[in-house]
């Protein structure tokens, strides 16, 4: 598909900026330095016995049989390096009216360890590859594609339809499903991985409605996937998203719901106010989430409780150096109805978090972050400072240093992270980009049981470069 | 004197001729062919002696042939003299003594006398002025208006257009700018709305190319009805301009553009190239019928692509998900389904996540704030890199996960949901079904007294044999 497009956009002459292509080829490359964790095995003679009897290795605990013992244990340092290229094209002015071709493909590849990025055993990809036309309110989408939802994302290869004649949009789409994030299908995406994987395709069919009246903007969506050979269900939900502006507020909400297990999934109602002709900016939300899985695995059967949150963010930009927020929320998880034994694991949890943004001088700016979080199993607290110069038109630099306790759930642990990277960002054209950073991580205070090493180095690179014209790339142009 | 209306136009004419002189534009022919007339006086007794052809209209009769000047410029007597009569004169007055003769003549009236424009007030027989005295005119018209320059005068009444007149470039620049041209807002609206009409009067000054160097719309009947400028004519060059319109700085004019868009108040600037600038998909009928930058003069009011006022929002990266579920056409008026991905499924360096986060993606991942199974599979997304790296243990139960704790499998219920998606991240499912299971080893239920069976075994009855042997429910089997 992508030679394809790209073969179209030779071919036919370039038009204005909305109507001719636009595309983007990204190379990046990661490098990363640790220390894996594995299972292990040490003499005897080099474990050491503490008062309760534990024994350990190093500090980290050992079980011992005969003169040999085991146990997880870091291993040797690893290098490994992580390779993508991504190239992306979208066409139009195909000879017919409303014909547009997309395609996005990304090849990958992984070297130097076992411990690689997430999937660098899949070389390729194709991400997207669809045939469009859309004549008047009509839109006719064919090929691999996306719905991105209130239900999350969901790839298929397929057909959709929409029709959005102003006030009303419909929206219809079935073919055959993509595991989330994989681009393969979702009988095939996990058999490598899942004791209980679908030996049948899935099938996914849905449809939406969106109405947009009195400043409100409404949107139902239903969301099906069948098993090929109709012998069940791999999901079936539904969601309701809304917006809407009124004076001096905006509301938006979202909720969805699972037919399957006729339980409602997660939700949310946000208030965004702000005041003081913008000087600040209330919002407060609450919030509902429960995790989702597919019918063809055990997990959802397992019922997952939710947990409910409000949260309450204020921001303030008194000038146009400073800005600074702050925000806190507390949750509390459902009931489980699991036995207690000796205590009960928390059931609450709460977070903070607040920063600054100050731009001293021209060019200069400096942002200041500080989260903390306390839940079941887990607490975090981190610091973050960055700073940033726009050293010229071209090139700017940008300095980071972290503190952190890293999250691993149910796992004891005093260790505390400190790390400091940079980054370097030059346009080397009007439509070249480039990006190299790295960061250094180093564990501190980890002589406690059961942490595993958090010293790591890292490095990456990537060279971006956007053909046509792109005016949604514009508008990211200073926020990265 | 009787005033007839055919003299309306002599007036106005010598009227037109008083403008040109106020401006220094000389009316009459190329000065240094004048002929010295107060020289001659006493050998003419009538001007139509010399100039027959004007009266009649007859151009060859104008001026007297050179070659009759040698009568008394033999050289002997007189001095050889080379005089060869004016050329043609250029100007914009429309004004013909034929026709003006033969005008007074249909009312009875006496045609003035030559002397009564062509020579100054009191100036002696044969004293020849070189402008017309346009003061003439006045005895016998009236212009319509107080000022000259008034924009409810009627130039064409007097003038002739622009492009008929064949001035040069210099001459052009030189013309008059009427007061209501100063006006603030009259690029903006005040000469469109003095055209409708009155195409004559801006007819005198511009040529069709003046409109159509800032207008797209080159339809408009206004400027369709003005005279397009020969090629022989050098126009001055122009400078497009085009500014901005109140309605455009209002901060939420992207968001509430498009209801206001209509042909003909957008395409006076804009060009539908510059919608599409923006608009990637299917563009609005409006859009469709504005004209194409290609085949316009006018450079139009060149967008340049951008976001509207929510984008700017401190918080706009948190807030878009909901806004683009809600109303995911707003986002596809500039933005692509690629645009998205870019960031959604960019799994190394792209923009979702930050080029670091794997890092500290687990603090994202327990706050739940990323979602991750919006757009991952735990398992196969999550499992790989989590055994890999250790962190997962080798999905068994091993000592130095779950707190070390030797009570964690009696515990584990209530953190398994509350967090499952954790618990997937690195366990495989056969990890849970050893214990929870018909055929584990302690045939444990993992569901809730609420949990309905029948249902669950009407949607997916593969799943419940994972663990079930036959129907869990009692009814038929699979």
């Amino acid at each position: 598909m992508l030679l394809l497009v790209c073969g179209l956009a030779l071919w036919f002459p370039t038009r204005v900026t909305g109507q001719s292509y636009r595309g983007w080829l990204n190379s990046s490359a990661h490098m990363v330095e640790l220390r894996p964790v594995g299972v292990d095995s040490v003499a005897r003679a080099d474990v050491v016995t503490d008062a309760d009897g534990r024994l350990f290795f190093d500090g980290y605990p050992v079980t011992c049989e005969g003169d040999q013992c085991t146990g997880l244990l870091p291993l040797p340092k690893e290098r490994i390096f992580a390779v993508t290229q991504d190239a992306s094209v979208t066409y139009w002015g195909l000879g017919v009216q409303g014909l547009s071709a997309t395609a996005l493909v990304r090849l990958r590849t992984g070297f130097g360890g076992d411990a690689a990025w997430p999937r660098y055993d899949d070389e390729l990809d194709v991400m997207l590859g669809y045939a469009q036309l859309v004549r008047g309110s009509l839109r006719l989408r064919v090929g691999r594609q996306e719905v991105r939802s209130g239900l999350g994302f969901a790839g298929f290869d397929g057909v959709s339809g929409s029709f959005d004649p102003g006030r009303l949009r419909a929206e219809i789409y079935g073919g055959r499903s993509l595991a989330r994030g994989l681009r393969e299908p979702s009988n095939e995406a996990a058999r490598a991985l899942s004791d209980f994987f679908i030996d049948h395709g899935v099938y996914l069919v849905g449809g939406a409605a969106t109405v947009r009246e009195f400043g409100v903007s409404v949107t139902g969506r239903y969301h099906r996937e069948i098993l090929a050979d109709r012998s069940g269900l791999e999901s079936e939900r539904a969601s309701l998203d809304f917006s809407t502006t009124v004076p001096r507020m905006r509301i938006r909400g979202s909720i969805d719901y699972d037919f399957a297990f006729r339980r409602p999934g997660k939700g949310e109602l946000t208030i965004s106010a702000p005041f003081d002709g913008g000087t600040w900016l209330m919002e407060l939300s609450g919030r509902r989430y429960v995790p989702y899985f597919q019918l063809s695995t055990i997990w959802g059967f397992f019922e997952p409780v939710s947990y409910s949150e409000a949260l309450a963010r204020l921001a303030w930009s008194g000038n146009r150096t400073l800005a600074a927020w702050v925000a806190g929320g507390a949750r509390t998880y459902g009931e489980t109805e699991t036995g207690i034994f000796l205590q009960a694991l928390e059931d609450t949890g709460w977070r903070a978090d607040g920063g600054l943004r100050w731009e001293p001088r021209d060019r200069w700016s400096v942002d200041a972050t500080y989260q903390m979080e306390w839940g079941p199993g887990a607490f975090l607290q981190s610091g973050d400072v960055s700073a940033r110069h726009q050293a010229s038109d071209r090139l700017r630099l940008g300095l980071t240093l972290a503190t952190f306790q890293q999250i691993e759930e149910y796992r004891l642990g005093q260790g505390r992270a400190f790390g400091f990277g940079g980054t370097v960002d030059y346009r080397i054209g009007e439509r070249m980009d480039a990006l190299a950073g790295f960061s250094i991580t180093r564990h501190r205070d980890g002589g406690s049981i059961y942490t595993s090493p958090w010293n790591q180095t890292r490095a990456w690179t990537s060279l971006r470069w956007t053909v046509g014209g792109d005016p949604g790339r514009a508008n990211r142009r200073g926020r990265r | 004197m009787k005033v007839a209306a055919p003299l309306i136009g002599i007036g106005l004419a010598g009227l037109a001729g008083s403008a040109m002189a106020m401006l220094g534009v000389a009316v009459g022919a190329s000065q240094e062919d004048a002929f010295p007339h107060a020289e001659h006086q006493g050998l003419f007794p009538l001007c139509i002696g010399c100039h027959e052809g004007i009266p009649s209209g007859d151009r060859s009769d104008w001026y007297p042939e050179p070659a009759g000047c040698v009568g008394c410029h033999d050289g002997v007597d007189r001095e050889e003299v080379s005089w060869t009569g004016p050329s043609d004169r250029i100007h914009n007055v429309l004004f013909d003594h034929a026709e003006h003769e033969a005008e007074l003549a249909e009312v009875d009236d006496s045609s003035p006398e030559c002397a009564a424009c062509h020579i100054e007030p009191g100036g002696g027989r044969m004293e020849v002025a070189v402008d017309i005295q346009v003061g003439t005119c006045w005895g016998c018209h009236a212009h319509e208006t107080e000022e000259h320059y008034d924009v409810d005068a009627s130039c064409e009444t007097c003038h002739v257009p622009l492009a008929s007149t064949g001035f040069a470039t210099a001459r052009i620049e030189a013309l008059p700018r009427p007061p209501s041209h100063e006006a603030e807002d009259f690029v903006l609206e005040g000469h469109g709305d003095l055209a409708p009409g009155r195409t004559g009067l801006c007819a005198t000054c511009h040529t069709r190319e003046r409109c159509v160097s800032c207008h797209v719309d080159t339809d408009v009947e206004e400027i369709a009805a003005l005279p397009s400028a020969p090629s022989s004519m050098v126009l001055p060059p122009t400078e497009a301009s085009y500014p901005e319109p109140v309605s455009h700085t209002d901060s939420r004019w992207l968001e509430v553009h498009g209801p206001e868009a209509a042909v003909g108040e957008c395409s006076t600037c804009h060009t539908t190239d510059d919608c599409r600038s923006c608009h990637v998909s299917e563009v609005p009928d409006v859009v469709a019928s504005l004209p194409r930058r290609a085949d316009v003069v006018a450079p139009g009011a060149t967008i340049e692509p951008g976001g509207p006022d929510s984008h700017t929002s401190l918080f706009f990266m948190q807030a878009h998900s909901a806004l683009a579920a809600a109303d995911q056409r707003g986002c596809e008026t500039c933005h692509v389904q690629q645009f998205c991905v870019d960031c959604h499924d960019a799994e190394v360096g792209g923009g979702y996540h930050p080029p670091n986060f794997m890092v500290r993606h687990s603090g994202d991942a327990y706050g739940r704030d990323s979602e991750c199974s919006n757009c991952h599979e735990p398992q196969a997304f999550c499992q790989a890199c989590h055994v890999d790296i250790g962190l997962s243990g080798s999905r068994t139960v091993a000592a130095g996960y779950h707190d070390g704790s030797p009570v964690w499998l009696l515990q584990h219920g209530q953190a398994a949901r509350q967090n499952l998606e954790s618990c997937a991240s690195c366990h495989r499912q056969v990890d849970c079904t050893r214990c929870h299971s018909t055929l584990g080893a302690f045939k444990v239920s993992p569901h809730t007294s609420s949990f309905d069976a029948e249902r669950a075994w009407l949607q997916s009855p593969r799943t419940c044999l994972a663990c079930h042997v036959g129907n869990p429910t009692g009814g038929d089997g699979p």
